[in-house]
């Protein structure tokens, strides 16, 4: 790389493309994070429509009879990854203001409350009873909230880094793309996990 | 020699790869040793390790060549490095072997990659072909046949016709709307190298236990998970290929939204632009379905889940809906570009405006709404509820009508115009007549009665070679042949071209349309053998499949010397109006000196003083400047 660069450092008369004009008033990096949203939707639609064909179009009991699912305990955290909802969009705003503090204490507390919903998700899945091999519904239970939770997964791998990275002295209140992007995948993996929980669980 | 393994490369991308593996080996290792040996009998199982290692090998590859070196640099929160924009430009054919950001770079491993697994796709199709010239067995068993099949539409749908188009977009489309590169130049890196792997991964499994995947691209449920374990190369490389191309669709999207050139609104954009705009909308929302299928097959192999498994509640029909809402938008993503293609040349060459500019960019928009609509016209014999085959046929019908509009659209163009018929305008013609055939069967096939007559007969092998092959596969060489200049600053044999398309033509249409005839005549399809009365057609097609093979050689010859030694290409040779034209050929390492203003529309041919676009003097100089450009302030009508 470095031979490369020296090679080309001939003919200088380039240091780098033309500033693209902007034809539209959208951040490329957000309409980016939109349109990969709207395909992460799409997952999940094909996981529900799964969903649809072994609870409705088979008509079979759900959950499958001698289990039941857990409403209450998920309950308590599902309050827990909306109240991370909260503390993201604290620390977006704080970030704004150009308040570095606040930001590092609210992504920090997000990054911790995520880390809590799946170490109780994973607990649930110890104790709840039936295996993904056992029925079809305990494949969907198992896939829908997996699925979900390889989402958060995700979530919490983007909030490492702007945790990292704000630790590490970035963002300002001119710069602080980088927060609010990964503040919309979580997001949006809330808001998920509000309507797999009152498909799987509530209903 | 250390230092080759830390320096992003092939070097630590073979590393990497051997990571992967060991990665794959402790991963399955620990995980059934946690879980105890009721479920899992040996801590050890050679086919998890392989499934885990067809996931894990080409991630930890692509990491070790260096497509992620960027993003592990900004996460880690250390200071960004500017960009330098060494590995922008490949002056020698190895930097097409580097991670390179330069979308004209990227669209050139695109095509290449893709034309290699077309060469392939096409020998198995001349090895089934041989296998049928007869009837009854001749040199592969039954099996074999039927992976060579699978292989075949897996390779060529996944591998070549979606990409290819991907790639010739990702070379003419930033300089089509006045963008110096992609929006997300990394990202269009990581789709490119992830293609290349994913390939691999599918063509490797004839080398699994048991055979390649062996149950046609379509890997329906449950004969998909009670088949060996080459079903999950097929399952992991469809993964790579969708992750692939929603990353690229979603580039084009953000490219095209946020990125073109002032004066350029959206009813000013070329119809290739306009094409790729709808593609990628489809992809972004449809491929995710096609993943989801294959996720879904993938637990039920390889971990037991139930998703197909009727004895414990699965649905099997469940299967093809998910599969279909994908793969019916998916012969859209796999036709839109070609469209584009084609309404590019024909005006360019028949030296007219296109007719009907803006119905034929919502006529595409009309193809992306209905698309998503006729997904269950391929289960009509499936046993779902008789009922839905009803809506399905009628949508089916429907979407007949947008795709009309195009085809009278592009004759309209035609009518009194100048016709230019070289190799590009021929291909593009060609286009028209078997496209439009391979439409009338589809629509003949929305008919419940008569699709149930010939479903699973020749009579669908001909109308999906008609519209992948006439269709799909006119269209890539059409634009092969019309970009081949400014993507290598050569000009082309024009007379091997018309050899090439002459040959194609026909010998395409005397191997495909027979087949309509032992379709209706009830030969079934997927089968190695086949009874008696179908032998003198058999072999007819068979020898002129080999021809038509043969064909692909020219092609390749007259691609390859071209290259090498073709006389200079102009900037414009073909007298075009569209940006991409107004730049040397091959474009300047980044595109343009000063982004230019559109100020028309991007076909008006004939009209005198029309204006499409308007440059400043490109910067002469730089590294690989080809001689005798001179490149044109504005742009020249006629």
């Amino acid at each position: 790389m470095e031979a490369a660069s020296i090679a080309h450092a001939g003919h200088g008369e380039h240091h780098g493309p033309p500033p693209a004009h902007k034809s539209s008033r959208v951040d490329p990096q957000l309409l980016g994070m939109l349109l990969f949203i709207i395909s992460e939707v799409m997952v999940f639609g094909a996981f529900f429509t799964a969903y649809f064909f072994i609870r409705v179009a088979n008509g079979d009991p759900w959950p499958a009879t001698h289990t039941q699912l857990p409403v209450l305990p998920t309950f308590f955290n599902t309050l827990i990854l909306v109240s991370s909802s909260f503390t993201m969009h604290w620390a977006q705003t704080a970030i704004k203001k150009g308040n570095r503090l606040a930001l590092k204490a609210g992504i920090l507390t997000t990054f911790l409350l995520g880390c809590t919903f799946l170490f109780l998700q994973i607990n649930e899945y110890a104790n709840i009873g039936f295996a993904p091999q056992d029925h079809a519904q305990g494949t969907i239970f198992y896939s829908l909230t997996g699925l979900h939770g390889a989402h958060v997964t995700i979530g919490l791998i983007l909030l490492l880094f702007v945790t990292i990275r704000a630790f590490r002295g970035h963002y300002s209140s001119e710069e602080h793309r980088g927060v609010e992007i990964p503040g919309i995948y979580w997001h949006f993996v809330d808001v998920m996990w509000i309507i797999v929980y009152a498909t799987v669980y509530l209903i | 020699m250390v230092a080759r393994f830390k320096t992003p490369g092939f070097y630590r991308a073979l590393l990497g790869t051997a990571l992967g593996g060991v990665f794959a080996t402790a991963l399955t290792w620990i995980v059934r040793m946690s879980t105890g040996h009721a479920t899992f009998h040996h801590y050890l199982s050679g086919e998890a390790i392989l499934t885990v290692s067809l996931i894990a090998c080409p991630i930890f590859f692509v990491i070790g060549l260096g497509v992620f070196d960027y993003w592990f640099h900004w996460a880690a929160g250390r200071p960004t490095r500017p960009e330098d924009h060494s590995n922008h430009g490949a002056f020698t054919w190895k930097d097409y072997f580097k991670v390179n950001t330069d979308h004209k770079v990227i669209g050139v491993q695109y095509v290449v990659t893709s034309f290699i697994f077309l060469l392939i796709g096409g020998l198995i199709a001349m090895l089934m072909r041989a296998e049928l010239a007869q009837p009854g067995a001749q040199f592969v068993d039954a099996n074999t046949y039927n992976g060579l099949f699978s292989v075949h539409a897996s390779i060529l749908i996944f591998f070549f016709i979606i990409p290819v188009f991907a790639g010739l977009a990702n070379y003419v489309l930033p300089l089509m709307i006045g963008a110096p590169d992609m929006a997300f130049p990394r990202l269009n890196a990581l789709s490119f190298w992830l293609l290349p792997l994913g390939g691999i991964v599918m063509l490797s499994s004839f080398l699994a236990p048991g055979g390649s995947f062996a149950n046609g691209w379509t890997a329906y449920a449950p004969l998909s998970t009670a088949a060996p374990v080459g079903q999950n190369f097929f399952s992991i490389g469809v993964q790579f290929a969708g992750a692939s191309s929603i990353a690229t669709a979603l580039n084009f999207l953000v490219t095209i939204i946020t990125m073109r050139a002032p004066g350029m609104s959206f009813f000013r954009m070329p119809l290739l632009v306009w094409a790729n705009f709808s593609t990628s909308l489809l992809v972004v929302i449809a491929t995710p379905f096609v993943a989801a299928s294959q996720f879904f097959n993938l637990l039920d192999r390889s971990l037991g889940f139930n998703f197909f498994n009727a004895a414990k509640g699965g649905n099997v029909l469940m299967y093809q809906h998910v599969f279909w809402f994908y793969s019916h938008p998916a012969v859209y993503i796999m036709m839109l570009p070609g469209f584009g293609i084609i309404s590019e040349i024909l005006a360019t060459k028949a030296r007219k405006p296109i007719f009907g500019y803006r119905m034929m960019a919502f006529s595409l928009l009309a193809i992306v709404v209905l698309g998503f609509t006729v997904w269950a016209h391929h289960m009509f014999t499936s046993g779902m509820p008789a009922w839905v085959r009803i809506p399905m046929a009628i949508t089916t019908v429907v979407i007949a009508v947008p795709t009309g509009i195009k085809i009278f659209s592009w004759l309209a163009t035609l009518w009194r115009g100048v016709l230019h018929l070289d190799t590009s305008m021929l291909f593009a013609l060609g286009f028209l007549t078997t496209f439009t055939l391979g439409g009338i069967s589809g629509v003949m096939l929305a008919m419940i009665p008569f699709d149930i007559h010939v479903s699973a007969s020749y009579f669908i092998v001909a109308h999906i070679h008609y519209v992948l092959f006439g269709g799909s596969l006119m269209t890539i060489f059409a634009g092969v042949y019309y970009w081949f200049p400014k993507m290598t600053g050569r000009m082309y044999d024009e007379r091997l071209g018309k050899w090439h398309f002459w040959s194609t033509f026909v010998f395409f249409n005397l191997t495909f349309a027979p087949m309509h005839i032992l379709g209706l005549q009830g030969m079934p399809r997927r089968v190695a053998t086949y009874s008696a009365q179908f032998a003198d057609l058999n072999l007819m097609i068979s020898i002129c499949s080999w021809l038509l093979g043969l064909s692909t050689l020219v092609f390749v010859y007259n691609i390859v010397t071209s290259w090498r030694g073709g006389p200079r290409a102009v900037a414009n040779p073909w007298r075009a109006m569209t940006l991409e034209w107004q730049v040397s050929s091959p474009p300047p390492v980044f595109n343009f000196d000063k982004v230019p203003t559109v100020v028309g529309g991007p076909y008006e041919y004939g009209i005198p003083g029309a204006v499409h676009g308007i440059l400043e003097p490109a910067h002469v100089g730089g590294a690989r400047e080809p001689a005798g450009v001179s490149s044109g302030t504005h742009m020249s009508g006629e």
